[in-house]
């Protein structure tokens, strides 16, 4: 196979976090029964109007500004005029000639090569109603009908599936933080097309274009696009052509297939739509709104790697929303940060995976997590006798150092006690101590696996360690 | 005894009274409607729920001065559980589950509708003869059109049925009417009336407005309808005002304009005299008339064609058999769905529009005719503007002609658009435009004049239309006692 240049635009759909719909105040939600969420606008009942949520406005202004595009200040919507079932009115109100946001950029890094990833522009419109296929039936719920959607497009500017998938992580990273999207792609809150074409040289001009439709997550939006530039370089080097299509990535055959050749001239035949103002946008709702912008993943990981958190650690956190949003809460402390993420990520987000809960729910305050991260850096609890008193930090509400007294685990911090353990335990490994004695370091690790075994995790760590150095002397 | 020949104001001290009782009015405008059947003036009757309302208003106070106020209403106002039909076979089966923001309006102030009017189907044409339901008929000569696409109203009014009806205007559709017919009708500001629940033909343009026999109720009506509207986004923020207070002014010192383009050839001469003489009536009262050239004007129809249509291509979209309305029966798929059930469901004159109005917005044509159009618009909205600078109102007359014969043109779709080539520039310029019987011509047919007001001047139209109708005391009852 030759070596061609691939070239990737990539559209996305991600459905607006509000209460209620885009032109109407039914109810924006997901999951309930068919038909359950709709009224006569959206319906597209003779003679309903729409009305437009400030809502969806403040969030498209968010999206904007955390995808740094430029904020169009004076705009309308149109109409996009096209028959089919899912469209209650048979034209569905967009953005065409004045999207909200564009020149915009995403920065991504891949292989540790950063990138601009540029956006040509994001608009606001209304999702269509969900169509379930069955035998020669086709059952309409509109529940969906009417939710506000932001379609964010890209310029042709990636390279690579790979590129692409780190876009995609990159943009639901910065939309589910500002608050404006859920981005579930397995209930259809972001939802992702692709355009490939490949060409041999970068002077030649675009190659043919193929669209994959609805990529249902973002390591198969990689895949299929991995695939779909195999499948066209094949197609060149046979000197075989082929027509701009739409396709899909079929998951259980792990390829991309063909949905329909494009028609030229599709017409949409949009106009401006008359029933909705002018929309302007001020200096002071872009202000309302930036100042409602949480702080973002980038900033954070910088933060924490900042404060002495391992790196991977601070990715981990800003994985999870909530345990980022709690450490940020740690950042004005003096406090071990290392010692902090470990704890997080360690036993602390087991349990909350298993109890279903956040941290917020439960009962480890910003004191008392202070108070246990003390607790573990003097060595007063070690991480096996954390285990044991875990349910209780993070279910009762006495302080750690209560709880730590009345489990009686309490370390020994007696110099004596410890000092007859580990001499016992010079004793029965004399091959080890041998081994510590001709430089050889991991036997001193082995000796206080030992210790801590012959105290049942008891002995004060550091003090054991100490008094094995000691010893062996 | 007979009611509703006496004015509303009259009808409202019976009623506060309690001399009579709503349902004597109610049982009247039922007995007009059955007399005068032939004129085709209704689609829907709401006979059974009107009689309803108007016993349950017995115990209720007498308000204000609507109350227990016979009305109809215009077949393209969405009335909750009565039928409402546009005039189609494509909704000749709805029966809505919401009201028009106008509806619950004139229900807040107890008025009784009486049936759904009838109409040019989704109110395109000008002569009423596009109804699915068969035109209405003039009732000063049946033989001729009543005008449209309110005609039903207009009808209603003039054969003196009910005091009170609602019309709606994209080109001219209560003017125009209203000038064959000999009534009052009064198309507001493009924003005063809420448009929620109109079936939208042209939404750019759309207003609903009041039909009447005379200018002093069609101001009390319009008092009751207008307002911003939260389920409208075109609805103009303005506080609530008297329309009528004006009216028994001094119109001395009123500077009026007529566009020449108005009073040129497009206009038959006798309506033209009759227009000529009213002037001559207003500078003896002391206003200002003078002649203006205005530019733009010639150029309404055209710009209305490509507007209104190509927005009415979009609006009727929705018309596909799925969701309500007339569905073709047994189609093969889902285009046939589609087809047949627009085929079958719409008439010729819709099909047309609807064609037209894609044509317009299709690929490149959007550019050379929709946008351009919207630019010349705006341009003829600024020349507006110029001559309200100096003058307080423009006039000139509604219609180029009287009521022509039911059988005239009408396999000439493009007359029915000229015949709105005076009504059109006002709603082009999203002003406010009203009709005032000025007189007849030979053949005893009413004739207009139209009065253009500036943006929500609607008071000062009425200052006008008062003064003239105060003055020249027509008798406007079709054949009739006054």
């Amino acid at each position: 196979m030759s070596n061609y240049i691939p070239t990737i635009g990539v559209e996305v759909h991600v459905e607006l976090k509000t209460n209620t719909k885009i032109f109407s105040n039914s109810t924006n939600g997901y999951g309930e029964m068919a038909n359950s969420l709709t009224n006569v606008i959206d319906l597209g009942y003779p003679g309903t109007l729409p009305t437009l949520n400030k809502e969806v406005l403040n969030l498209a202004i968010k999206a904007a500004t955390v995808l740094n595009c430029k904020i169009r200040r004076e705009m309308h919507f149109d109409r996009k005029n096209y028959f089919y079932p899912d469209n209650s009115k048979n034209y569905q109100i967009t953005q065409s000639r004045t999207p909200i946001g564009y020149d915009g950029y995403v920065e991504i890094e891949v292989n540790g090569v950063k990138k601009r990833i540029e956006i040509e522009e994001m608009h606001i419109e209304e999702d269509t109603c969900k169509s379930t296929h069955r035998g020669t039936k086709t059952l309409l719920d509109f529940n969906r009908a009417g939710v506000p959607l932001i379609e964010i497009v890209t310029k042709p500017c990636m390279a690579s599936g790979e590129e692409a998938k780190a876009y995609l992580e990159k943009l639901r990273e910065l939309l589910f933080y500002s608050d404006i999207s859920d981005c579930k792609i397995e209930e259809g809150s972001m939802r992702a097309d692709a355009n490939v074409s490949i060409r041999k040289n970068e002077s030649d001009p675009f190659g043919t274009k193929a669209e994959i439709k609805n990529i249902g997550s973002i390591t198969n939006v990689g895949i299929s696009i991995e695939k779909e530039i195999e499948r066209q370089s094949k197609l060149y080097d046979n000197g075989e052509t082929f027509k701009p299509q739409t396709r899909r990535y079929d998951d259980k055959i792990g390829d991309t297939v063909l949905m329909r050749v494009k028609e030229t001239g599709n017409d949409y035949r949009y106009f401006p739509e008359p029933d909705i103002p002018f929309v302007y946008v001020t200096d002071e709702m872009i202000e309302r709104v930036v100042a409602t912008i949480p702080m973002l993943p980038d900033e954070r990981r910088k933060l924490y790697i900042e404060k002495g958190v391992p790196e991977v650690n601070a990715n981990k956190i800003v994985q999870n929303r909530s345990l980022s949003d709690y450490f940020n809460e740690l950042l004005e402390e003096n406090t071990n940060f290392k010692i902090a993420s470990n704890l997080l990520l360690g036993d602390i987000a087991a349990y909350l995976n298993k109890e279903e809960k956040l941290i917020t729910e439960t009962t480890l305050t910003k004191d008392r997590f202070l108070e246990l991260i003390k607790n573990m850096e003097d060595n007063t609890l070690t991480s096996k006798n954390l285990k044991d008193i875990l349910n209780k930090i993070l279910e009762d509400t006495s302080s750690i150092s209560d709880i730590i007294k009345s489990s009686g685990i309490e370390n020994i911090t007696d110099d004596s006690a410890i000092r007859d353990v580990v001499r016992k335990v010079i004793e029965a490994n004399p091959g080890s101590v041998e081994d510590y004695k001709t430089g050889h370091d991991r036997a001193i690790k082995f000796l206080m696996g030992q210790v801590m075994k012959e105290s049942k995790g008891s002995a004060n760590p550091k003090m054991a360690m100490d008094i094995l150095v000691e010893e062996l002397q | 005894m007979k009611y509703l020949n006496k004015s509303v104001l009259e009808l409202h001290e019976l009623l506060k009274e309690k001399k009579i009782k709503p349902i004597d009015l109610v049982e009247e405008a039922f007995e007009n409607i059955e007399a005068n059947k032939e004129l085709n003036a209704y689609i829907t009757l709401n006979k059974e729920e009107a009689l309803k309302q108007a016993k349950e208003l017995e115990d209720k106070e007498v308000d204000n001065v609507l109350f227990g106020m016979p009305i109809a209403i215009k077949d393209n106002i969405v009335t909750k559980d009565l039928l409402t039909t546009c005039a189609s076979h494509m909704l000749d089966n709805f029966t809505p589950i919401y009201n028009a923001t106008v509806i619950d309006k004139i229900k807040e102030k107890n008025m009784i509708i009486i049936g759904k009017t009838n109409m040019d189907e989704f109110a395109m044409g000008s002569t009423s003869r596009t109804s699915y339901f068969g035109a209405p008929l003039n009732p000063w000569n049946k033989e001729k059109i009543s005008g449209g696409s309110s005609g039903g109203s207009a009808v209603t009014i003039a054969a003196r049925d009910l005091p009170f009806a609602l019309g709606s205007d994209t080109g001219g559709s209560i003017r125009q009417p209203s000038s064959y017919c000999g009534i009052v009708g009064m198309k507001p500001t493009y924003g005063r009336v809420s448009r929620y629940g109109l079936i939208a033909f042209a939404s750019s343009m759309d207003q609903i407005g009041p039909m009447t026999k005379n200018v002093y109720e069609n101001a009390l009506l319009l008092n009751a309808i207008v307002g911003k509207d939260d389920k409208d986004l075109t609805s103009a923020e303005k506080e609530p005002e008297d329309f009528a207070r004006l009216i028994g002014q001094d119109i001395k010192g009123m500077k009026i304009a007529v566009p020449n383009y108005f009073m040129s050839d497009i206009v038959t001469k006798e309506v033209k005299e009759k227009i000529e003489e009213t002037i001559e009536l207003l500078k003896n009262a002391g206003a200002t008339v003078d002649y203006v050239d205005m530019k733009y004007l010639d150029q309404a129809v055209t710009l209305y064609q490509v507007i209104a249509l190509g927005e009415a291509s979009s609006n009727l979209a929705r018309f596909d058999g799925i969701r309500y309305g007339f569905s073709a029966e047994n189609p093969k798929n889902i285009k046939d769905v589609y087809f047949k059930t627009r085929q079958e469901g719409f008439g010729t004159e819709v099909k047309r529009r609807i064609m037209v109005g894609a044509y317009i917005l299709s690929g490149d044509n959007a550019k050379v005719y929709y946008n351009k159009a919207m630019s010349v618009r705006a341009a003829m909205r600024d020349e507006f503007k110029r001559i309200y600078k100096d003058y307080d109102l423009i006039i000139g007359p509604t219609a180029t002609t009287t009521a022509y014969n039911q059988t005239d043109s009408i396999d000439d779709p493009l007359k029915s658009f000229m015949d709105d080539v005076l009504v059109n520039p006002a709603n082009m310029a999203g002003l406010p435009g009203l009709n005032v019987p000025v007189g007849f011509d030979s053949s005893n047919l009413p004739i207009g004049m139209h009065i253009i007001g500036n943006d929500f001047d609607e008071a000062k139209m009425y200052q006008l239309a008062s003064y003239i109708e105060k003055t020249l005391d027509l008798n406007l009852t079709p054949g009739g006692e006054k």
